[in-house]
């Protein structure tokens, strides 16, 4: 049962992380720093809880705030300029922030014991959940709460304006920028609010996982991130859900017995995907079949 | 004033091995500017194409008892193939308007590549087998290291070769041509996708010199060394001026003195993360790189 249930957490958890970089694969603009915005999510919140001994729900707000504030710095300087440049400042932020993790050392001694953040040793003392006398269960509906908060808000602007705006600046530019529409105001907005999504999500992930090691957030992390929304497509929130029950479900807890050969078939897939469903999953075509069958 | 002349020296030597080490970035750096200038899309699975190259090198110096050169002519021809292999798979059947598609499907390419590395070398470091051991000139108190000083000298030697190719032949007019206006290339007679994919071969061949004369600097080869080959190959190019050749040496030649200079006063760990702010220093107030004319934003 305890299987299952880290199963569902963790597929809560890829699922934010491929929603926060939703938005801005909506404004056509690839950011490959979800990783980094994810590793600092999750050691503010860590750090809030186990040194400063915070209730979890205002370091998991913290930690989405941080996060949102660098996505803002990072977007500011790499959106102004052409969207490649976003692509090599975001794979360069995210390493910076494994750097700066990997040499970060935080100890203090609470009751005795030496607790916080030891540089490549990593950060192991984040029992918030256990601590508190929290089932696995609880832990679960917890995380899944957000899942869905952040599920709805993202259903939610698809519909409205601001979902057509995000995907007028994807579709062109040059017509986005010609009927009055801020291009980089929207790009960086998209950006921030995928900083938000990912320190939130990053925040949980720390007290589910409740050990942190810089291996764990390399450029492999911000390549799920992103590869979830593409190959579940950009019409709906479903298509990464979708994508991130395929991938983390079936691709690395269901293909276990093939071993480590698994990598090797999720670039497999990413590269037969893009050729063939260069819009992902449920594109047009896809939304197309499923119209007409529910109509049928 | 015997120490700071001694430290004034030895920050002299360390910038020096910088310059000579970051013409490995400079050809890195061309051959993204090569492609970014022929289909203005980004490929990353370059830099691992580059070290799958250097890998074949190294098998064959280990099966064959290859001399050094031929270790280097090896690791460029494979690395030519692999260029063709990632045009054909990553760009070649995508719509040219989908950016998101060929840059995600060059991201699945290059961890691709990173897995087959892996798996065939167990993930494990291996010896590259050194240049030229004992060369080592001495002039006054610098000291110059023969193994570098052989590696920049391939460095000029492929980028005179790969401007000739560019400037002086039929090949290279029809890959500017396409650079410039690819509708207007085609109208001419020009194939496009003949063309790129000879492109990209160029760059994978310049690839393949730059991963074995980073594995022969280095002394070893390692999967861990594509992602940040990968990234100071990005930041060489976006620090020199997206599609700019002369920019993108300079930049090279630049970030290696630049990273050489702050491991000998910060140390490895280090390292890294004051290159990343180098780009950020770049981005803010030079966005269109060194050679930039005009600011052009889109």
């Amino acid at each position: 049962m305890d299987f299952y249930l880290n199963l569902i957490n963790t597929i809560g958890i890829h699922t934010m992380l491929g929603l926060s970089a939703y938005l801005l694969l909506q404004t056509g603009q690839l950011s490959l720093a979800q990783a980094g915005f994810f590793a600092v999510g999750s050691y503010t919140a860590a750090i809030l809880t186990v040194i400063f001994q915070w209730n979890i729900i205002p370091s998991v707000l913290a930690a989405m705030l941080v996060s949102g504030f660098l996505a803002f710095l990072v977007g500011f300087p790499a959106l102004r300029v052409k969207g490649l440049m976003l692509v090599v400042a975001t794979i360069a932020f995210s390493e910076f922030v494994r750097m700066f993790f990997y040499n970060l050392k935080w100890r203090v001694t609470r009751n005795g014991e030496e607790i916080g953040p030891d540089g490549t040793m990593g950060f192991a003392e984040i029992r918030y959940f256990s601590d508190n006398g929290w089932s696995n269960l609880e832990v679960t509906f917890f995380l899944w709460a957000f899942v869905i908060l952040i599920m709805g808000f993202i259903w939610w602007s698809d519909q409205s304006r601001t979902g057509a705006v995000l995907r007028a600046v994807g579709e062109d530019e040059l017509a986005a920028s010609s009927v009055g529409i801020n291009l980089t105001v929207v790009k960086v907005s998209a950006m921030t609010a995928g900083g938000f999504i990912a320190g939130l999500s990053g925040g949980l992930y720390a007290h589910q996982v409740t050990s942190l090691d810089h291996h764990s957030f390399t450029v492999l992390l911000g390549t799920f991130a992103i590869a979830y929304p593409i190959l579940g497509g950009l019409s709906n929130v479903f298509g990464t859900l979708v994508a991130v029950i395929f991938i983390q479900g079936l691709l690395v807890e269901g293909l276990r017995f093939i071993g480590d050969w698994r990598m090797i078939l999720f670039g497999i897939l990413i590269v037969l995907a893009m050729n063939f469903k260069p819009l992902g999953l449920f594109d047009k075509q896809t939304m197309d079949i499923i119209k007409k069958a529910v109509r049928v | 004033m015997e120490d700071f002349l001694y430290e004034a020296v030895e920050i002299i030597q360390t910038i020096w091995d910088g310059i000579l080490f970051g013409s490995t970035y400079a050809l890195i750096g061309i051959g993204f500017t090569l492609i970014f200038g022929a289909m203005g899309k980004l490929n990353m699975a370059y830099a691992a194409a580059a070290i799958a190259g250097a890998y074949v090198g190294l098998a064959v110096s280990m099966f064959f008892d290859a001399p050094i050169i031929m270790v280097f002519a090896v690791s460029a021809t494979f690395s030519t193939f692999m260029g063709y292999l990632v045009y054909q798979s990553c760009f070649r059947f995508i719509p040219t308007n989908n950016h998101l598609a060929a840059l995600m499907a060059s991201v699945g390419g290059l961890f691709l590549i990173d897995e087959i590395i892996v798996h065939t070398t167990l993930g494990s470091p291996m010896n590259f087998p050194a240049l030229f051991e004992d060369a080592y000139f001495e002039i006054g108190p610098f000291g110059i290291r023969g193994d570098l000083l052989f590696v920049f000298f391939i460095g000029i030697v492929s980028t005179v070769l790969l401007l000739y190719v560019l400037y002086k032949t039929r090949l290279g007019m029809a890959t500017r041509a396409v650079a410039q206006q690819d509708v207007a290339a085609q109208l001419c007679g020009i194939n496009i996708h003949r063309t790129n994919s000879i492109t990209f071969s160029i760059a994978g061949f310049l690839g393949g010199i730059a991963g074995a004369m980073t594995a022969a600097a280095v002394g070893i080869l390692s999967p861990v060394m594509t992602v940040p080959l990968t990234i100071k190959g990005l930041i060489v190019t976006v620090i020199g001026g997206l599609g700019s050749i002369p920019g993108a040496i300079i930049a090279g030649l630049f970030v290696g003195a630049f990273e050489n200079f702050f491991l000998y006063i910060r140390g490895i760990d280090e390292r890294d993360m004051y290159v990343v702010g180098l780009l950020f220093i770049f981005l803010i107030f030079r966005p269109n790189g060194i050679f930039s004319k005009t600011i052009n934003r889109d």
